[in-house]
């Protein structure tokens, strides 16, 4: 980095406006369920909820496993349809915008995947793969693989043509153009579907769950539902949004990590 | 045309024409560029110099006519052929080192023979404090030197170049044009340099070709027979320069 940073110093009161907004949110929560409000029955208590959390640790009942096995579980098949529809989509994506005939061939079909949302390929998915692991990965790659494509895409139809056409002039073929121009080009395309996705998929997971299944968090979600249990409901919820941004922070660092090696 | 006469003719172009849908632009354009021959074309804004220069280096197809280097039709795949554009076209995931190296990348040049290249180079145009940074670390004036020097390392039968000092400040233009006739008396490639400014042209080349107005045609032709260095407030330089304006005036 070539600039220093310039420091401003916030104003004490701005920086405690965030601090207030989230105190102020969970007390008029907190509040609502104890004065009954709203009933019991409707909606838990924070304080409730962070008993669950700390006796969920150790505690398989009422579900049949411990937070810690449903948070793995979820990231789990998370990330196998994450990879996936990195390793499919990243490629195709990028092959679609350079090599004419893979866009012909693909575009196509691709265009009328994209509009179906994931969730309904479950009924599909369930003839296909049963109720097992597969088919949850099966409908988070469907969802993640679509910013995957048309980032890739096009971040290779945004090449600066004149670079292309030097490539030309000292006689590249398509091949090596694609190699050496196209993709460096598409990178900072393809490193912002690598966020993108990886919300998408973490998103699609609770759709995912609802297919039958023993573990996750979606299926925390639905358990809670089912044995109308608003706490464990919302523990689900939260620990979907906790987990997510604990991975986005991480992917955030691989990201800048990556770019930086790569452009300067 | 006779520029070829006293050398080999390395490059010729025959009847070459280039229409846009209705438009014609190129109007069979032929003449002979001699093998080590410096070359400048001059013409009006927008009479077709940019076409021109990509349907020698058969970025685009041309309507009719053809260019041949040593008697074969050109082919960017089989002789080395550079091309210096109008705008810098330095690849930015690349440090100036590879990013001169490029072009003997994609020709395949062996490893040792490239690294012996690129320090000849590098040093020839002054690029070697900078090897190491990246395009977006350095001037721009220092970015077209990569693309110059980029295009002299593949050892080209034929070198284009598009205004390439076109958008710099006077200073910088002149040395960059000493820099320039430095590299092509040492590394004696062939030039075809296209430019708008006849102080320019008169100064680098040895011969002048001279197009009209669009559809482009080549009317004239200048030798350009001074001494090398050449000083820009030489009488015999400064005539020429007269000559050659007094042709551009003409229509
Ligand atoms: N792809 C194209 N399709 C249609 N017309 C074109 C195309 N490319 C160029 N032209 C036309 O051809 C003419 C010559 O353009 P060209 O860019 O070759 O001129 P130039 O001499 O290089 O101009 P400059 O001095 O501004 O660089 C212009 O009238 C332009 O409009
Ligand atoms: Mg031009």
């Amino acid at each position: 980095m070539a600039y220093e940073q310039v420091k401003v110093k916030t104003p004490l009161i701005l920086r405690l406006l965030p601090v207030l907004s989230v105190l102020a949110f969970f007390g008029a929560w907190q509040m609502v369920v104890d004065r009954e409000i709203v009933p019991s029955t409707m909606l838990a208590s924070p304080i409730q909820i962070f008993q669950l959390f700390l006796v969920k640790w150790t505690e398989v009942n009422p579900d049949g496993a411990l937070l810690s096995q449903h948070i793995w579980t979820s990231v789990q098949e998370a990330f196998a349809g994450y990879l996936l529809a990195l390793l499919v989509g990243i490629p195709l994506g990028l092959a679609m915008g350079w090599f004419v005939v893979v866009e012909g061939l693909g575009r196509p079909i691709f265009e009328m995947i994209r509009p179906i949302p994931p969730v309904a390929w479950i009924p599909l998915v369930i003839f296909w793969f049963g109720i097992g692991i597969s088919g949850k990965i099966f409908i988070i790659w469907i969802g993640g693989i679509v910013p995957c494509v048309i980032n890739s895409y096009e971040g290779v139809r945004m090449t600066n043509p004149t670079l292309v056409q030097m490539a030309r002039t000292y006689g590249a073929t398509d091949w090596q153009i694609f190699k050496q121009i196209c993709i460096p080009s598409a990178l900072p395309m393809v490193f912002g579907a690598l966020q993108i996705a990886l919300a998408l998929c973490w998103t699609n997971l609770v759709a995912a769950e609802l297919l039958a299944a023993d573990r996750g968090l979606g299926f925390l979600i639905t358990m809670g539902r089912k044995l109308a249990l608003p706490d464990m409901v919302l523990l689900g919820m939260i620990m979907i949004g906790l987990t997510g941004v604990v991975i986005g922070i991480i992917i955030n660092y691989f990201e800048k990590k990556l770019l930086a090696g790569i452009r300067r | 045309m006779d520029g070829g006469k006293t050398r080999k003719a390395k490059i010729e172009v025959r009847n070459l024409t280039k229409r846009f849908g209705d438009l014609l632009v190129l109007d069979q354009i032929s003449f002979d560029v001699g093998e080590g021959e410096f070359l400048s074309i001059v013409g009006p804004t927008g009479c077709g110099k940019t076409t021109f220069l990509n349907t020698l280096s058969k970025l685009i197809p041309s309507t009719a006519g053809d260019i041949f280097i040593d008697g074969e039709v050109a082919d960017p795949k089989k002789h080395h052929l550079s091309f210096v554009f109008q705008e810098p076209t330095c690849l930015p995931w690349r440090t100036v080192r590879e990013n001169v190296a490029y072009g003997m990348e994609v020709k395949r040049v062996p490893k040792a023979e490239m690294e012996k290249k690129l320090n000849q180079i590098m040093s020839l145009v002054g690029l070697a404090d900078c090897a190491d940074l990246y395009p977006n670390q350095i001037s721009a004036s220092m970015l077209q030197r990569i693309a110059v020097a980029r295009a002299f390392a593949v050892n080209p039968d034929l070198l284009l170049m598009d205004e390439p000092y076109g958008q710099l400040d006077v200073k910088l233009r002149y040395y960059l044009e000493d820099e320039l006739v430095r590299l092509w008396e040492q590394l004696k490639s062939t030039v075809i340099f296209v430019t708008h400014n006849i102080e320019e042209a008169v100064y680098v080349s040895e011969r002048i070709l001279i197009l009209s107005n669009k559809p482009a045609k080549v009317k004239a032709e200048v030798k350009v027979d001074l001494p090398r260095p050449r000083s820009l407030i030489d009488p015999r330089l400064v005539e020429i320069r007269k000559e050659v304006t007094e042709l551009i005036r003409w229509w």
